[in-house]
C-alpha cells in the first residue's frame, strides 16, 4: 500500500512503518520518505499542506500520523460523541484532517487520501515499553494526572528506552526499529494498554481494510 | 566542571551569572552578551598559555572600580574559584585560584593549581569558517582544530593514523549525516602538506575542500571535534548550526551531547563542559526536554543578564500550547532584540 508517514524523526518513521505494515498485513510503500514535523502544534499547522501535497503530487492512498499527547487532554471515545474537544490533540488533528478533505479539488483517477492518526501517550516511548513494564499505560497516566500526579515522564520513558534520555538519532532509530518488529507481534496488548491512543490508529487502518475487502468484493459480485 | 561564571564589569556583563552545566545552550540577541562569555574564556585559556596577554575589560577601570572574570568550578574543585581581576583599562590582567568555601581543598597546594592551569590552558573556543576549514595545511607534530576549525586536513590525517577505528566511525557518522559522502579522503600537494576532499558516493570521485559547500564543511568540523579521542575539557562553540540545514540539527546536538554525555554514546573518555551559542529557534526546540540546559540573554539598557530557563516556574505550563522556539521568537521568554518605538 502507498503511504506516508508524517513522524517528529527518522526513528518514529521507522518504527511506524513496521507497526502499520503488520497492521494492514501488506508491505507499506513510502512514497514520500522523511516527511517531518517537528512535534506539536507543527503538526497541526503542517497537516493541511502536507495533505493537499499528497493528494495532487503523489500516488498515496493514506497518511499516518501520529503525535505526541505530552500533558494534554487524552482522547476518549466520549469525545466522538461529543463532537471535538479542542484540547485533545486526537481531536484538533482529525478536525484539521475533516476540514482539509473536505476542501480538496478531485483529482481525475485518484481516491482523496486516507489519514490514520494515532496519540502516544504520553510520548511513543510509552509504547516501547509495552510488555516489558505493566505499569506504563494510558489507564495508569489518565489516572495519575487525575490525581494531579505524573507517574512517568518522557525523559524517564527515554531513559528506559534508549539508556539514556539524550540518545543519539542512531540509537533511537536503531530502538524503535527493534521495539516496532517485537511490538508487531504483539499488537493486541499494544492495544490492550494503549487503547485510546493507539487504539485509534489502530482501529482506523483496520477500517481502511475493511473498505477495500467491501470495495473488491462489490467489484466481484 | 565550571558551575558558574561571575561577572563584574566586564563589557556588556555588568553584574551577570552565568549558570553552567555539562552542556549549555545560550540564546539572546547581538550584544547580549553571549559571545562576550566566550571571548573571557578563550582570553583566560590564553593568559593560561601566556601570562602576557591582555584582554581588554571593556570598561575603563579607576582606583575605585574594579573588572572580574569568576569562575566557579564544580567537582572535582567545588570550593574553588578562579579569579580573573583586572587592574587597568589597558588590558592588563591576572589570574589567581581562591578558596571560595572553608572545606575545600587550600586552592594554594601546588598539584591543584597545577591542575586548575592546565584546565585553563586547554578551554577551547571556536567559531568555524569555512573557507580556513577547507585550507591546505602544513602537517605539524600533535596537529590541533584552530578556533576557526583550519587545521581540520591535519587534525583527520592525524586520527586516522593513530586511532583509525575511530576515524572509521567519523567517516560512518559523516555519511549519515550526509549520505552523499561516503568517505574522507587525502592529498599530498606537496611535501609535509595535506588537504582533505569527500568522496562522493555516487560515482567515487573525490570532491577537494574548496569544491564542498560551507554547510558540508562546517558540519564536518563540528563532527570531527566530538570523534576526538581527548578533546579540550571546556569548549566554547559559536552558533554550532550555523549554515546547516534544521534537517541536520538533530545531529549537531548529538554530536554536542556526544562531548558533553559520552557515555550516553558508548564513549571512554571524560565528559567534555559545551557552552554553545545559537540564534535559531530549531536548534533551541531540540533542547527542549532539559530546560536547565537552556540559558536566555538579556539586553537590559547598556547591560546583560542571564536566566536560566528550568528556573521560570511556569516554562512546563507555556510550552504545553506551543514549540520552545516559537515561545521564545514571540519574546515571551526574553532573549529577544529590543525594537524601536
Ligand atoms: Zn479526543
Amino acid at each position: 500500500m502507498k503511504l506516508a508517514i508524517l513522524g517528529e524523526s527518522a526513528a518514529d518513521e521507522a518504527a511506524l512503518e513496521i507497526l502499520v505494515s503488520k497492521i494492514l498485513n501488506r508491505p507499506v510503500e513510502l512514497v514520500q520518505p522523511s516527511l517531518r514535523a517537528r512535534g506539536w502544534p507543527y503538526v497541526r499547522d503542517i497537516l493541511p499542506s502536507v495533505i493537499k501535497h499528497l493528494h495532487y503530487q503523489t500516488e498515496a492512498e493514506g497518511l499516518i500520523v501520529v503525535v505526541d499527547s505530552n500533558d494534554s487532554t487524552i482522547h476518549d471515545p466520549s469525545h466522538d460523541s461529543e463532537g471535538h474537544v479542542p484540547t485533545c490533540r486526537l481531536c484538533e488533528l482529525r478536525r484539521v484532517v475533516k476540514h482539509t478533505l473536505q476542501h480538496l479539488r478531485s483529482v481525475e483517477g485518484r481516491a482523496i487520501p486516507r489519514v490514520a492518526i494515532g496519540l502516544a501517550v504520553p510520548c511513543i516511548e510509552a509504547w516501547y515499553r509495552c510488555g516489558k513494564d505493566p505499569q506504563v499505560t494510558e489507564a495508569v497516566w489518565i489516572q495519575a494526572r487525575k490525581e494531579g500526579r505524573f507517574p512517568y515522564t518522557c525523559n524517564g520513558l527515554k531513559k528506559a528506552v534508549y539508556g539514556t534520555d539524550r540518545p543519539s538519532l542512531t540509537l533511537e532509530t536503531q530502538r524503535a526499529h527493534e521495539e516496532a518488529l517485537r511490538l508487531s507481534n504483539n499488537l493486541d496488548l499494544l492495544e490492550q494498554n494503549f487503547p485510546n491512543g493507539f487504539g485509534a490508529l489502530i482501529r482506523e487502518l483496520h477500517s481502511w481494510m475493511h473498505q477495500a475487502n467491501s470495495t473488491s468484493q462489490e467489484s466481484e459480485s | 566542571m565550571i558551575k558558574r561564571i561571575k561577572f563584574h564589569n566586564f563589557k556588556v556583563l555588568r553584574q551577570a551569572e552565568l549558570p553552567l552545566e555539562r552542556f549549555t545552550l545560550l540564546v539572546g540577541p547581538n550584544g547580549s552578551g553571549k559571545s562576550t562569555v566566550l571571548e573571557a574564556l578563550e582570553g583566560i585559556r590564553r593568559k593560561a598559555l601566556h601570562p602576557l596577554s591582555v584582554l581588554t575589560a571593556g570598561v575603563p577601570i579607576s582606583s575605585k572600580t574594579y573588572t572580574e572574570v569568576r569562575l566557579e568550578w564544580g567537582k572535582p574543585f567545588e570550593g574553588i574559584a578562579t579569579v580573573a581581576r583586572w587592574h587597568t583599562s589597558a588590558g592588563t590582567f591576572s589570574i589567581s585560584h581562591i578558596q571560595i568555601t572553608p572545606d575545600a581543598e587550600p586552592p594554594a597546594a601546588d598539584p591543584i593549581r597545577a591542575q586548575l592551569d592546565s584546565l585553563l590552558a586547554r578551554i577551547r573556543v571556536f567559531a568555524f569558517h569555512a573557507p580556513s576549514i577547507a585550507a591546505q595545511v602544513k602537517l605539524t607534530p600533535n596537529a590541533e582544530l584552530a578556533d576557526d576549525g583550519s587545521n581540520l586536513a591535519a587534525v583527520l590525517d592525524r586520527l586516522r593514523d593513530e586511532v583509525p577505528e575511530r576515524f572509521e566511525a567519523l567517516n560512518e557518522e559523516l555519511h549519515r549525516w550526509l549520505p552523499e559522502f561516503d568517505h574522507i579522503l587525502f592529498k599530498t600537494p606537496a611535501e609535509g602538506v595535506r588537504k582533505f576532499l569527500l568522496r562522493r558516493q555516487a560515482d567515487r570521485t573525490p570532491i577537494p575542500a574548496e569544491n564542498l559547500s560551507q554547510g558540508t564543511l562546517l558540519a564536518l568540523a563540528m563532527l570531527t571535534i566530538s570523534y576526538l579521542p581527548s578533546p579540550p575539557p571546556i569548549v566554547g562553540i559559536e552558533e554550532p548550526d550555523r549554515g546547516i540545514h534544521p534537517r541536520l540539527l538533530r545531529d549537531i546536538r548529538d554530536a554536542l551531547y556526544r562531548l558533553a554525555y559520552p557515555e550516553d554514546f558508548g564513549e571512554k573518555r571524560e565528559p567534555v563542559q559545551v557552552i554553545a551559542t545559537t540564534h535559531s529557534p530549531y536548534m533551541l526546540e531540540l533542547f527542549r526536554d532539559h530546560p536547565e540546559e537552556i540559558v536566555i540573554a538579556e539586553k537590559v539598557g547598556n547591560e546583560a543578564r542571564f536566566h536560566r530557563l528550568a528556573d521560570r516556574p511556569d516554562i512546563e505550563e507555556i510550552l504545553q500550547d506551543t514549540s520552545l522556539g516559537e515561545a521564545w521568537y514571540s519574546g515571551i521568554l526574553g532573549g529577544v532584540p529590543q525594537e524601536q518605538r
